[in-house]
């Protein structure tokens, strides 16, 4: 009971160091201030105020000590956090007393300067002490340290030859563990980079029963639903996937060892795929939405307009993307300013959707041109193996949709030095059976979808089932 | 007096009643100072502790072109949405998740530990097992399991993803499917459909950007509130369109009213709306104006792409459609010609999948395998046909109920029933999804060996829900609608994006 109500008084730390700062901060100002003939009867306000912030500075001295007790933070920045504020009490105390009763052997300004300096040291150590060492520069580096999450990890060549704690569950641990149970703060006591002191536990006991996983802290809390409150890790921080807990698991049931390595512990047949998944990498995503990863600058809004007047739905891929995708949904009959626009936009344009239009041979070559286009929809057009030949250009393409066309397989051939091509649609296309083996041979990167599925009547489909009697 | 100016005073009377009748409490507070002082008080209080803006989705509501499409913050996979919802919950025991060892324990008591504080709709006292009512067999590369209930989806398990661990915390099925639909079990939250079609708009402005499709003779529990736009604006709700018949109840002209006439009297309406609009400011006014319009186009554009008749016999032969009736094929059909014009998202309803085993239609091993006949060809040729016209890229397909089935037999007031049925579960069931940035020929989660419960890669609606519109491009924790005083999102205060299922 003491030791909760001392945790509570300690809890009111981080809001009173607050007052101090504030207070001892505007008495010095006053001070400062009241030096000047026209403000001289500031002096009396700076010594009230100086009384202020010296109680205040007291009272989150001690709250401070008590929470760096019942708290668990990096001791090393405790112990400067708490004797810079200490001094700072003292000095507030000091330059308190000097000025009810001013003393000639010490310059009021020096105790000044030097109370402003310990005001900010403290207060720095302090907020590093919430929001981590790195908080102030966060900003001022690179904006791509929140991939730590998953990036981290990276494959392990030889699973049998990996040293089981330092290649597989060290780095777990690293993404997923260290930033509370590390070396800048030891949540709950725990500190998870040293092994000994992993082994030791934290504040409520031991986390890891050596060969018995399922009596370990770690993993219950691991297993726990989410919004479980004693789920670790808590659920506003990214979570190991199960592959990973199967792994502490497997790693804790063999003796929970820092130095074997994977081909000295035993596997049992589930752990076997997890343990062989780690030495791939994680695998490329596909990305049939791609967006070149290079910026493009913003297209002229003017010629955006003037599509969209026509009906043709024109957007950017994406918000503070100024790439571009046009979709001609509603506007089927296209005149003679239709591509000329689309040509100003070739730059940005990268997604064009043209189906059901009345596009034929005679607006290929302006597509062609457009160059940086990943997905293409000409399907249900009368475009034909002429027209496609303008296409060649396009080396960006990704996705082509040519259903219900004219198109045949000398010309689909024609467009085999598409290197970046994924996925190619010829369903109601005039090529033959006996053609797709070709134009698979000739587009080994691309998957060729010929389409024209049947799903096939069975019997069963149109007879209803009858009841039987229980 | 004369009796003009008795009419006079009556006509200036009636006129200042009607202005007070106009006078809402919005205008009341409006107007008086004090409330101005509390308003901005209270909007002052309000950005107390709000997350900045910029770290929310910035979506603009343009009142009077509401429908137009709208850029999603970040590329994304799919364009469109298909949502097939088996309204009852269809039992995950008989069609994917296969249950050897349930097998063994059929017709015997359900063991305590299964039912110790647990609650259900209809199971009471101690029940009996029910082993697996189907044959299953592993499908395709992938090895799925799926049952002889769906031949056909059989034979497309490479192209689906399962989740195999669902769960929910509601057993009936109304409050069930306002979870599924809205993230929450009772009324008032708007839809996944609203909230898509708000957020992302439609790319064809000549029909709804929200569609939705019933079959199976009844509407879902829940009504229509699971397609409603709750606090959203209500242009964002569903457009309930029929597969046989007028496709929207309402909107033929009339015998003898010509299109023309048509045309004028809208015009002469949106007049009258607009000067309402003027007077009081309402942005609802405007999206009135916009509704009367896009009525206007539907009267020529909807029943244009509700007319099934012109597709090929082999597209009707491999849906299994019924031309002329009202039927689930009918609308998986229809749900594929929306998608390909533009809509942003279908939504259908099949109602008779609540197995209870209390009548024929009811049982699973009777009416049960009759909605699977029904579903099973039109739902694969769906997924086929999409993949050939190079739709399924950019389609989201999702299958699913409201929640599962028990593994024990249900026996509802502790009776026998007189057919063999299952009780709504919440705590395990499967759906699935296809297309768009989803894994294929893949299952996530796992049962316990009777499918009584979740062992890994449980999720629940607002896991699925998230995951639904960060294939769309959003991020569910940052895509708010501001409600009374908070930012509202679909997702609530929950959901997790289930990356593992991502391609």
């Amino acid at each position: 009971m003491l030791a909760s109500i001392t945790e509570f008084v300690a809890h009111f730390h981080p809001s009173l160091v607050h007052l101090p700062i504030g207070f001892l901060l505007a008495g010095l100002l006053l001070q400062w201030l009241s030096r000047k003939e026209k403000y001289k009867s500031l002096q009396q306000a700076a010594t009230i105020v100086l009384l202020g912030g010296a109680i205040t500075a007291t009272l989150s001295a001690i709250t401070g000590y008590l929470l760096s007790i019942s708290d668990d933070y990096d001791k090393k920045l405790v112990g400067w956090h708490q004797w810079m504020g200490i001094s700072t009490t003292v000095v507030a105390w000091m330059l308190y007393a000097w000025q009810k009763k001013p003393r000639r052997y010490i310059n009021k300004n020096v105790i000044a300067v030097i109370l402003l300096a310990l005001i900010i040291i403290t207060g720095h150590l302090g907020g590093s002490l919430t929001h981590g060492s790195d908080y102030l520069t966060r900003p001022l580096r690179s904006s791509g340290s929140d991939s730590s999450s998953n990036a981290g990890i990276k494959p392990v060549p030889d699973v049998q030859e990996a040293v089981a704690y330092n290649d597989i569950v060290k780095p777990i641990f690293e993404t997923r563990c260290y930033s509370c149970h590390g070396p800048n703060k030891q949540k709950g006591r725990l500190r998870m980079d040293d092994e000994q002191a992993l082994m030791k536990g934290g504040k409520d006991g031991k986390v890891i029963e050596p060969g018995n996983a399922d009596k370990s802290e770690m993993i219950r809390r691991l297993m726990l639903p989410v919004d479980n409150e004693d789920h670790m890790p808590p659920r506003e921080k990214p979570q190991p996937t199960e592959g990973q807990i199967a792994l502490l698991h497997w790693w804790i049931n063999n003796g929970a060892d820092f130095s074997k390595k994977v081909k000295e512990l035993q596997q049992p047949a589930q752990i076997k795929p997890v343990l062989l998944a780690l030495q791939q990498a994680p695998e490329t995503k596909k990305d049939f939405t791609a967006v070149p990863a290079t910026p493009v600058e913003k297209a002229d809004t003017a010629i955006i307009e003037k599509l969209k007047a026509k009906g043709i739905v024109v957007l950017p891929v994406a918000q503070n993307s100024n790439y571009l995708s046009a979709n001609f949904v509603t506007h089927t009959s296209i005149g003679n300013e239709e591509l000329p626009l689309l040509l100003s936009l070739k730059k940005q344009l990268i997604w064009l959707k043209m189906s059901y239009t009345n596009l034929d041979d005679s607006h290929a070559t302006a597509i062609g041109e457009l160059k940086n286009l990943t997905r293409l929809s000409l399907d249900h057009t009368n475009i034909t193996d002429a027209g496609i030949n303008s296409l060649k250009t396009l080396s960006n393409l990704q996705y082509l949709n040519l259903v219900a066309t004219k198109i045949t397989a000398q010309g689909i051939l024609q467009l085999k030095g598409l290197e970046k091509l994924q996925s190619m649609f010829l369903y109601q296309t005039p090529v033959k059976k006996e053609e797709w083996a070709a134009l698979k041979a000739a587009f080994p990167k691309t998957q060729i979808d010929s389409g024209g599925y049947l799903v096939e009547t069975l019997p069963t489909d149109t007879v209803q089932v009858k009841a039987k009697k229980y | 007096m004369t009796q003009k100016e008795l009419n006079d005073q009556r006509l200036v009377r009636e006129a200042q009643q009607a202005v007070l009748r106009m006078h809402s409490r919005r205008h009341f507070i409006k107007e008086s100072a004090m409330g101005l002082g509390a308003l901005a008080l209270g909007s002052f209080l309000g950005s107390c502790g709000r997350r900045d803006s910029s770290s929310m989705t910035n979506i603009t509501f343009d009142p009077a072109h509401p429908l137009l499409p709208k850029l999603p913050p970040f590329p994304g996979k799919a364009k469109s949405v298909i949502y097939l919802h088996m309204a009852g919950a269809p039992s995950q025991l008989e069609l994917f998740d296969y249950k050897p060892e349930l097998m063994k324990m059929d017709g015997q008591d359900c063991p305590p530990s299964l039912l110790e504080g647990k609650r259900f709709a209809f199971i009471r006292g101690v029940p009996k097992m029910l082993g697996p009512q189907a044959k299953f067999s592993q499908r395709g590369q992938s090895g799925a399991w799926i049952s002889d209930n769906m031949p056909h989806l059989a034979t497309i398990a490479d192209e689906l993803c399962f989740l195999k661990a669902v769960t929910t915390d509601q057993f009936n099925h109304a409050p069930a499917q306002l979870m599924v639909h809205t993230g929450s079990p009772r009324l008032g939250r708007p839809s996944l459909g609203s909230w898509v079609t708000y957020g992302l708009g439609t790319e064809n402005q000549n029909l709804p950007g929200f569609v939705v499709l019933t079959s199976g003779g009844r509407t879902p529990d829940a009504g229509k509130s699971v397609w409603g736009s709750g606090f959203l604006p209500s242009v964002y709700q569903g457009v309930q369109c029929r597969s046989e018949g007028d496709p929207v109840l309402f909107m033929k002209d009339p015998d003898g009213m010509s299109r023309d006439l048509r045309k004028a009297s809208i015009d002469a309406i949106n007049e009258v709306n607009s000067q309402e609009y003027t007077t009081y400011n309402d942005p609802e006014i405007l999206s009135r104006i916009s509704q009367y319009e896009m009525a206007y186009k539907m009267q020529i554009s909807a029943p244009e792409v509700m007319n099934i008749n012109d597709e090929p016999e082999y597209i009707h032969q491999m849906y299994g459609t019924k031309p002329g009736q009202a039927c689930f094929a009918n609308n998986v059909l229809l749900a594929r010609r929306l998608v390909e014009k533009g809509v942003r998202f279908v939504q259908l309803f099949d109602w008779g999948w609540d197995s209870h085993g209390s009548d024929e239609n009811l049982a699973i091993d009777v009416g049960f395998i009759n909605k699977c006949r029904q579903s099973d060809k039109c739902i694969t040729a769906l997924i086929l046909d999409l993949k050939q016209r190079g739709l399924l890229d950019e389609t989201l397909v999702v299958w699913g109920g409201e929640f599962g089935r028990t593994p024990m037999q249900e026996n509802r007031e502790g009776k026998k029933m007189p057919f063999k049925g299952r009780d709504h579960h919440t705590e395990a069931f499967t759906m699935w999804m296809a297309g768009a940035g989803i894994k294929k020929g893949y299952s996530y989660g796992e049962t316990d060996e009777i499918g009584y419960s979740t062992i890994s890669g449980k999720v629940e609606p607002f896991d699925i829900q998230a995951t639904i519109l960060n294939q769309l491009g959003f991020d569910h924790e940052k895509f708010t609608y501001h409600f009374q005083g908070r930012p509202f999102r679909l997702t609530d205060t929950r959901g997790k994006v289930i990356e593992d299922i991502l391609a």
